[in-house]
């Protein structure tokens, strides 16, 4: 009994006396399978900004875009790569969420068609079939760019093709797609010879966003560890934009599935997209994009904008 | 009214069924080979003998059904037995989702060929084999002996000249088995009809011509022509003493098969 | 028991349904888990409330595609399993189809069908046809090839036609067969049809769930869920009870004990 006592005794105090070399675990939650959009954070993963900050990070990626947020919300991960528009409706429902870090600054989101196909310009869509994948807000930013033309979401038939965007609009059942991704569908179709071309949401009506936000749990917010993350993150930002194709070596690393012609492509076009301060938060671009969330009636209130969104000191 | 049961023949005389060269086997055992069973026109034949001897089989040939064995079955008239035998097996094989009424006509259902003088012929066979209120009943409503007896009218309904039996009376109780044994001798008189029966007072009582049927490979006796005409009463005096011989005969062929 | 509304046998599913709410509102309470994972009754019921006409209307376009795609795939299996059991080629082409159709999930088969057939009724409907053709072809193909072969003896015997004999003792003598896979079948047809809508659709209770989903309105996300769970046992009652009309004779092993 004596011995047993001891050797507890001598486990505690083992375990207090090396804090620093036990790293913290942490789960972030990606919002889709591993993508050049998630470019900072396997450099940083790589480089070992995220070991030297005490962090030892796990990425999951999840069967459901959806899923990640709530996940966090309910305590079950420690953060999650997700969408400022999502953000917003997520505060509106009272979902305990806090927005800590931009991963991508400017929105990815876009209206596409088929470059020889019948639709020029938005006016063309009166009469026709848009495909969209749910993300809860797409027939919000379609309305408001359809507004900006004249038109409304009543002049356009929606379907819900469930990310499958590029099939849909080279198949020709569709004759636009919302939900996808400048970086990534425009030159999934390049590759497909069916040539694209986007409407830039936030050149047709509808405010600027960030596309990729990192957000925690608001009872952690204060916890020294998330600071640390958003730190981590802003050093492999810094990597990634002084020494972009070892930044590409890296990415490829340990994920060689990822090693093919779309990802280079997708690559090269969401470098200059990531934001190059993570933690700094643009108040009045946030509060604009909720004021356009709830005038499309997606959103019932506005809290104020510390509840959902803070800048880590 | 005439009994349609006494029009119950067909207008020729029934004619006689020859069995020759037939041969079985199942894998490497021989069940019976080169035999040879004759029918007698208008009379009742009872093949007896133990479970498994084959009798069936045979009984099948003649039915044109059994696709494995050989041999040939040919009438005395020399036209083909198929398109003129009736069949009853020990099942009464009524089909569940038609009513006794319904059962009864099925071979005319099956040949399109039913008529009103069908459905009267039917509710007179109903009535004959005392099954006159159950007409609209469905087999699962009905005993075993009712469901027995609806087979036996349904055998009855085409009035075919030959009528094969299968064991039809060995799954009722003796006293039902005794009144349908009766019935089916009145009303099959006059067509050649072959019993196949384990039961030696089954065959006694109502066989003109008795073959007994034993050993593997199988082979068949000289039949037995007891006197006087059947049905015989079961307690007709001069069937005791033929009834312990057979018995007899059975059992010894029982104790050969087991040895082997 | 005089079927379904008989007030007997309405109180036990009852008091089954109020326990499982009270059960789930205790749960929600007790675990403390947050609406937007899993919403109480309560929560459930004011979204039903206030988004009846919604759900409402894409329960309509849930149910069309449910039917239809029912009465398609029973239609087509039944045509398949009568070919195959009749025609040596069907049964060579078709027996490698349909396990083909039964081994790969209808999940990865959806995206292909939505492409090909567009993203209205004709996928969703296509999606159910394909998740039953197994069960009603696999079943009523096997009832069509173990019909009792008394009765097809007894058919021989009374020369029917194979067409005869398919119509009034394989067919019949199948239904039973035909009824278990059509109740499966019941079962699993709306998974089809909410497969496809996720896959890619306008309209219908599955797209409505994944909307709600995205929009973080899980209470509406679990009325649609109910919803759909309610019209899939209904559904699958009326074909129960349909089935046991359509087969009267099936014997049931506890008659008195079934719920009705």
């Amino acid at each position: 009994m004596k011995k047993i006592m001891l050797s507890l005794a001598a486990c505690l105090w083992l375990g207090n006396a090396l804090p620093a070399a036990a790293a913290d675990k942490k789960t972030v939650l990606l919002d889709w399978f591993v993508n050049p959009d998630h470019g900072p954070l396997f450099v940083a993963l790589e480089r070992g900004y995220f070991r030297e900050a005490g962090l030892d990070v796990e990425f999951k990626g999840p069967a459901d875009p959806n899923d990640p947020p709530k996940l966090v919300a309910a305590g079950k991960a420690d953060l999650a790569i997700s969408y400022q528009p999502q953000l917003h409706m997520q505060a509106d429902r009272d979902l305990p969420l806090v927005r800590v870090a931009t991963l991508v600054a400017t929105p990815l989101n876009s209206l596409v068609v088929l470059k020889d196909g019948p639709v020029k310009q938005i006016g063309d869509l009166k009469g026709r079939t848009v495909g969209f994948s749910v993300g809860g807000f797409e027939d919000a930013m379609l309305g408001a760019m359809l507004e900006k033309h004249g038109l409304s979401l009543k002049d356009v038939k929606l379907v819900n093709v469930n990310f499958s965007l590029s099939p849909a609009l080279v198949s020709g059942k569709v004759d636009a797609v919302i939900g996808a991704y400048r970086n990534f569908e425009l030159n999934q179709l390049d590759i497909l010879k069916k040539p694209g071309r986007a409407f830039y949401v936030e050149e047709e009506g509808v405010p600027a966003y960030d596309e990729l936000i990192v957000v925690a749990n608001r009872k952690d917010i204060a916890k020294p560890q998330i600071a640390a993350f958003v730190g981590a993150l802003e050093r492999g930002v810094q990597f990634l934009v002084n020494h972009p194709d070892e930044s590409w070596s890296l990415f490829i690393k340990e994920r060689k599935e990822l090693n093919d012609e779309l990802n280079k492509r997708a690559w090269r076009d969401t470098l200059p997209r990531f934001a190059l301060r993570p933690a700094a938060l643009d108040r009045k671009r946030y509060e604009a994009f909720a004021a356009f969330l709830k005038k499309q009636g997606l959103i019932e209130k506005t809290p104020a904008l510390e509840t959902f969104a803070v800048e880590l000191e | 009214m005439t009994s349609p049961a006494a029009s119950v023949a067909s207008p020729s005389p029934p004619p006689g069924v020859s069995v020759r060269d037939a041969r079985l086997s199942y894998g490497d055992t021989l069940l019976f080979d080169g035999l040879a069973l004759d029918l007698a026109p208008g009379r009742w034949t009872c093949l007896l003998g133990p479970s498994g001897v084959g009798k069936t089989t045979l009984l099948r040939l003649i039915a044109g059904l059994e696709q494995g064995a050989d041999g040939q079955a040919t009438c005395g008239d020399g036209l083909p037995a198929h398109g003129r035998v009736a069949y009853m097996a020990q099942q009464d094989l009524l089909l569940p989702w038609l009513t006794l009424r319904e059962n009864l006509v099925l071979g005319s259902r099956l040949r399109g060929d039913r008529t009103r003088e069908t459905e009267a012929r039917a509710d007179g066979l109903l009535q004959e084999i005392g099954l006159g209120d159950s007409g609209s009943l469905f087999p699962r409503a009905c005993s075993g002996g009712m469901r027995q007896r609806a087979a036996l009218a349904r055998t009855l309904m085409d009035r075919r000249p030959i009528v094969l039996m299968d064991e039809p009376f060995s799954a009722l109780d003796a006293i039902t088995r005794l009144q349908l044994q009766d019935v089916a001798a009145r009303l099959l008189a006059d067509c050649t009809v072959l019993l196949v029966t384990h039961d030696p007072l089954e065959a006694l009582r109502l066989g003109h011509d008795i073959v007994v049927m034993t050993g593997r490979p199988a082979t068949l006796g000289a039949p037995i022509r007891p006197p006087a005409s059947p049905p015989r009463p079961a307690d007709d005096p001069t069937l005791i003493g033929e009834h312990a011989r057979l018995l007899g005969e059975l059992a010894r062929a029982g104790e050969e098969s087991a040895r082997r | 028991m005089n079927g379904y509304l008989g007030s007997r046998a309405l109180v036990r599913p009852i008091i089954v349904f109020a326990g499982l709410l009270a059960g789930w509102q205790a749960i929600v309470w007790a675990s403390g888990v947050p609406p937007y994972i899993l919403p109480g009754p309560a929560a459930v019921v004011a979204a039903f409330r206030k988004g009846a006409d919604l759900i409402a209307q894409n329960a309509g376009t849930t149910i069309v595609e449910i039917v239809a795609g029912f009465a398609i795939g029973a239609a087509v299996g039944a045509v398949s399993a009568l070919a195959m059991s009749y025609l040596r080629p069907a049964r060579r082409w078709l027996l490698p189809v349909l396990v083909v159709s039964q081994a790969v999930p209808v999940f990865a088969l959806a995206p292909v069908l939505t492409l090909w057939l567009g993203y209205g009724l004709e996928s969703k409907i296509a999606m159910a046809v394909l998740i039953i053709y197994f069960p009603v072809t696999a079943a009523f193909y096997d009832g069509l090839r173990r019909t009792e072969p008394g009765w097809m003896d007894l058919a021989h015997v009374m020369n029917a036609s194979r067409w005869a004999e398919l119509r009034h003792i394989r067919l019949p003598a199948a239904l039973p067969a035909l009824g278990s896979g059509l109740r499966v079948a019941a079962a699993v047809a709306p998974i089809g049809a909410v497969v496809g809508e996720w896959v890619g659709s306008s309209a219908g209770l599955g797209y409505l769930m994944l909307h709600a989903n995205a929009r973080v309105q899980t209470d509406l996300m679990f009325a649609a869920l109910f919803v759909l769970a309610i019209i899939g046992c209904v559904f699958y009652f009326t074909v129960d009870s349909a089935v046991r009309r359509l087969v009267p004779w099936q014997a049931e092993s506890h008659p008195e004990e079934e719920f009705r």
